[in-house]
């Protein structure tokens, strides 16, 4: 599984990098990164919660 | 301190809180029988979208959807929960039936507060609110809302952005209350510069005269519109519990674990919680998640659990300005500009308060959130 992010819709809110900051990250101009590309299943719970936690459904998982 | 085995947990409410409480549940080790109860016949969906792209956006009305959950609960939707039994342990719901339950999540939010019983009287708190607005703003040429909060003044932007003519009608300073002077000047700036009418008043009230409703102001002056919202604030839905005793002023204070006894938690917009400033109720998204974050684990972990660290974070889009925020309100003073400078360009800003601790605010400027929570706490 991997995390997609839809650019037009993130807003920088850096929810989902506090939910799962192993998996992501805000850069310096507030970009999101994502840190990982592929998600293993050891990671999906993380993934699922910062994917939730986004209030604008810039996150999902495909 | 225990509260028994834990096989069965009834979540009452599925919003952002409940849908949180439940996934948190199963990532501390819950594998029971798990039951979430929601009044709405749909999904639990993102709030805060819907004074904000939902009223803006075109044809998308997505902009509000979560993600499918993972919880794996026997979801009740469309049920009411209407009352509690604390020694028995069930929660009664409004088709006759009951829930035993070994722990329960009280998470059913809060409504909007209104100022008649009038049927012209609209609110926006909920999908169905959202949705009905959006589709009458197009055919609607003036509107009048009532209340000069963030909210009102999301709505108030959404409702010329769609070409109404909007009256905002504020008591005081629209967001004066929320954000201090200076930004409140800021953002009054953008909206009168977008066309809004602002009438300040000490006290608005709605009546119906000759088949219309109307705003009647101070002394009198009345306010006449097709459309008449308003945004005064929410109430929590407590109701179901007066039986309880835990809501003895309507908002039910529980301790940092989000707990009001071993077996009960209660997270959202209807817990008042310990905080730095005492106990207070914070009725944003970012605290939903976090109170029910910590009140899943210390039901399943008991105190052993980490407690509630709340430091707010909250944002607003609104008269082509986007602000977000870290910190207790309100914003007293002046800020001292870390970027940017006075004027409404983009900016980052703190404010301090007494106890060294602040708030830091991003105004058109795009940054990391973790740096604006650092700007926060560290004095200037």
């Amino acid at each position: 599984m991997r995390i997609v992010v839809d650019r037009p819709r993130c807003e920088g809110h850096g929810l989902c990098e506090e939910a799962a900051p192993r998996l992501m990250h805000l850069d310096d101009d507030g970009e999101l990164v994502l840190d990982r590309e592929e998600i293993d299943e050891a990671d999906a719970a993380l993934a699922n919660a910062a994917v939730r936690v986004c209030p604008v459904a810039a996150l999902r998982i495909a | 301190m225990s509260g028994g085995a834990i096989n069965r947990v009834v979540v009452v409410g599925n919003g952002i809180a409940g849908l949180t409480a439940a996934d948190t549940l199963r990532e501390a080790g819950f594998d029971g029988e798990l039951t979430i109860v929601g009044d709405e016949p749909r999904p639990a969906y993102s709030r805060p979208a819907l004074s904000k792209a939902l009223l803006l956006d075109g044809d998308d009305v997505s902009s509000h959807e979560l993600p499918p959950t993972g919880h794996g609960a026997t979801e009740l939707l469309g049920v009411r929960a209407t009352a509690l039994d604390l020694d028995r342990r069930l929660v009664s719901l409004d088709d006759g039936t009951a829930l035993p339950y070994d722990r329960v999540v009280l998470a059913t939010g809060s409504r909007a507060r209104r100022l008649s019983s009038l049927s012209e009287e609209l609110t926006l708190r909920g999908l169905d609110d959202a949705l009905s607005l959006r589709g009458r703003l197009a055919a609607t040429p003036s509107v009048i809302v009532v209340g000069g909060g963030p909210l009102g003044m999301e709505i108030a932007s959404g409702c010329l952005a769609a070409g109404c003519q909007v009256t905002l009608v504020s008591q005081g300073v629209p967001l004066i209350v929320q954000l201090g002077p200076h930004l409140a000047g800021v953002f009054v700036r953008a909206a009168l510069d977008q066309g809004l009418t602002i009438v300040e008043t000490g006290s608005a009230r709605l009546e119906r005269r000759e088949g219309s409703a109307r705003v009647v102001l101070d002394e009198g002056a009345v306010r006449e519109a097709e459309m008449i919202i308003t945004a005064v604030g929410d109430v929590p839905n407590t109701e179901w519990l007066a039986d309880t005793g835990l809501a003895p002023q309507g908002v039910i204070p529980v301790d940092s674990h989000g707990l009001v006894r071993p077996d009960v938690a209660a997270v959202g917009d209807l817990a008042a919680f310990p905080t730095p400033y005492g106990l207070r109720r914070i009725p944003l998204w970012s605290s939903a998640i976090e109170q029910a974050k910590v009140a899943a684990r210390a039901l399943v972990h008991g105190h052993d659990a980490p407690p509630l660290r709340f430091q707010p974070y909250f944002w607003t889009e609104q008269f082509g300005l986007s602000l977000k925020a870290v910190g207790y309100l309100p914003l007293e003073g002046e800020p001292t500009y870390i970027e940017g400078e006075p004027g409404g360009g983009p900016a980052l800003m703190r404010w301090s308060h007494d106890d060294g601790a602040g708030v830091a605010a991003a105004l058109n400027y795009r940054v990391a959130i973790p740096r604006l929570r650092r700007m926060s706490q560290a004095a200037a």
